[in-house]
């Protein structure tokens, strides 16, 4: 059974320092939900585990068992069961999806898959996810909709079965009929042995999936880790318990001004 | 406006197709007839060859080109009648240094034309397409889509005018100018032109010139291709939609074969 075990990971984007030590372990079987406002590290920590060049380990460790992840490429880390379900997945134009599934099939296989095999994969996969099998012959990910993007993330894990996926707002973008189906995947995925890491900032998807634990991440640390209690707490009652119980002031996200405003422009000792 | 499809593949199913290759310095004259529809196929291209085409009303003519040998210094000159339809497929696979100009000149009200250019270049590859397109009649409409990938030392160049002239009013013309570099040493050029000289049209371009965006690396090597699997895929996504515009099959593996053996 895998485990991916974070220690003491600090990183930084821009040389703006984001993540601030973060501890964590996950165990194959788990389903961990991950919670925290806008801003505070979620989807960089699952970045960095996947690898984006963006992002810059300045300290710490990740190993998946005794692999050392941050020695790895992105398709290292792949090949050896991470997945990383992406918030919003790029189009890119005349991929061919299904070429690309292929092909992705192929890079985790000793052995390349037939043709029916794979179509029969596929036809089974979307099947599923109540996906058009017309999707998997356009260019990948082109023209789709929100919720068939996330459909689409979901439909490659089905076909390449990581050890642990991150799924990174998988549930936006999708409307109560998809969220089901999606879930109804978690769930036998989760039956199956799959371990999941999953941010999201509504409830119900969560209801449907029952994780088996929570942890929060505020200002770049792990403040919570604890049973899956907490999600309905902060559903209810948003953050403020962890100001009043823990003593924690959460930073508030900063959104990047114009290098050119009004508020500059307008002072008169700038001018002169 | 008149914007109907400028596409007409499929009515070209039932029409006899012919394949011509050009020799060095060869000039071929081809005509399609009033009414008449046509697929062409030419099968090499070669030095200092000269293509005259003449669309008779209402004729069609699909024209594709497998370019594999130089064929530099070449020319390919169209004239369109009345309701006249052109669409040309243009595969370039050749090595070395080449510059293909094309004139479309469409001549009569209603005419309307595409150009659909696939280039790959390596090594000290050194190629220019200039390609040119006048509309000297009212509701006429053009269409020059061009994608090249650029590779080691290579230079491509893609150039040209779609000229609206006097007269040619409710008329619309597109140029899409693609290039995509691969290494530090290549040199890629778009250089789209307009030239308009009526009112009550429409025309536009785009051209892009760069390397495979960081973040559709990312995505592709996230499902476990390795980088180079991953630009293979995304080269052969770029040049592979040429395809569609030969009718034989085998002619359309051997694209992608040529695709594959470059890249």
């Amino acid at each position: 059974m895998a485990k991916l075990i974070i220690k003491d990971l600090h990183a930084e984007v821009d040389g703006k320092e984001i993540l601030k030590g973060i501890d964590l372990t996950i165990d194959q079987k788990e389903t961990v939900a991950f919670l925290g406002p806008n801003g505070h590290g979620k989807s960089t920590l699952l970045n960095i585990i996947i690898g984006h060049p963006r992002y810059h380990v300045t300290k710490g460790s990740i190993y998946l068992d005794n692999l050392n992840v941050l020695e790895m490429s992105v398709d290292q880390r792949s090949k050896a069961g991470l997945f990383l379900g992406m918030q919003n997945p790029v189009e890119i134009p005349g991929v061919i999806n299904s070429d690309f599934l292929r092909a992705s099939v192929n890079a985790h296989s000793k052995k390349p898959i037939s043709t029916y095999n794979f179509y029969k994969v596929l036809d089974t996969s979307t099947k599923e996810l109540k996906m058009p099998f017309d999707l998997a012959t356009r260019s990948l990910n082109e023209g789709f909709s929100g919720g068939e993007k996330k459909r689409n993330e979901i439909l490659q894990l089905l076909m390449l079965e990581p050890k642990i996926a991150l799924l990174d707002e998988i549930d936006s973008g999708l409307d109560v009929d998809a969220m089901q189906t999606v879930a109804d995947v978690i769930r036998k995925e989760q039956e199956k042995g799959m371990g999941f890491l999953i941010i999201s900032h509504y409830a119900r998807l969560f209801e449907l999936i029952k994780p088996t634990r929570a942890i929060v991440m505020i200002n770049g640390k792990i403040v919570i880790d604890g049973d899956p209690s907490y999600i309905k707490r902060i559903d209810q009652t948003g953050y403020e318990f962890i100001k009043t119980e823990l003593g924690i002031e959460i930073d508030k996200e900063e959104i990047d001004m114009n290098k050119v405003s009004l508020g500059e422009c307008g002072i008169k000792e700038i001018i002169r | 406006m008149k914007k109907e499809t400028l596409l007409f593949e499929s009515e070209l199913i039932k029409f006899e197709s012919r394949t011509i290759s050009l020799s060095d310095n060869e000039q071929v004259q081809i005509s399609v007839n009033e009414n008449d529809t046509n697929r062409i196929f030419i099968s090499d291209f070669s030095c200092g060859s000269i293509l005259n085409i003449s669309l008779k009303e209402n004729s069609k003519l699909q024209l594709s080109f497998l370019a594999k040998h130089n064929f530099d210094k070449s020319e390919i000159n169209v004239n369109l009648e009345k309701d006249a339809c052109f669409a040309a497929y243009f595969a370039d696979f050749s090595e070395d240094k080449e510059k293909l100009k094309v004139t479309i000149n469409l001549n009569g009200e209603g005419s309307n034309a595409v150009w659909h250019l696939a280039s790959l270049s390596a090594n000290r590859d050194n190629k220019e397409f200039n390609v040119n397109i006048n509309h000297f009649a009212s509701q006429t409409s053009a269409l020059s889509d061009n994608y090249g990938v650029c590779k080691d030392q290579s230079k491509v160049v893609f150039s040209g005018c779609s000229a609206i002239q006097k007269g040619s009013h409710k008329s619309h013309t597109r140029q899409n100018s693609k290039i995509m570099v691969f290494d530090e040493n290549c040199d890629a050029i778009a250089r789209p032109l307009l030239k308009i000289d009526e009112k009550d049209i429409e025309a536009s371009h785009g051209a892009v010139v760069g390397r495979i965006p960081e973040d559709h690396l990312f995505y592709l090597t996230s499902r476990g291709l390795d980088e180079s699997e991953a630009k293979r895929l995304i080269t052969y996504g770029y040049l592979k939609p040429i395809t569609r515009g030969f009718f034989d099959e085998s002619v359309r593996e051997e694209i992608v074969k040529l695709i594959e053996r470059r890249m």
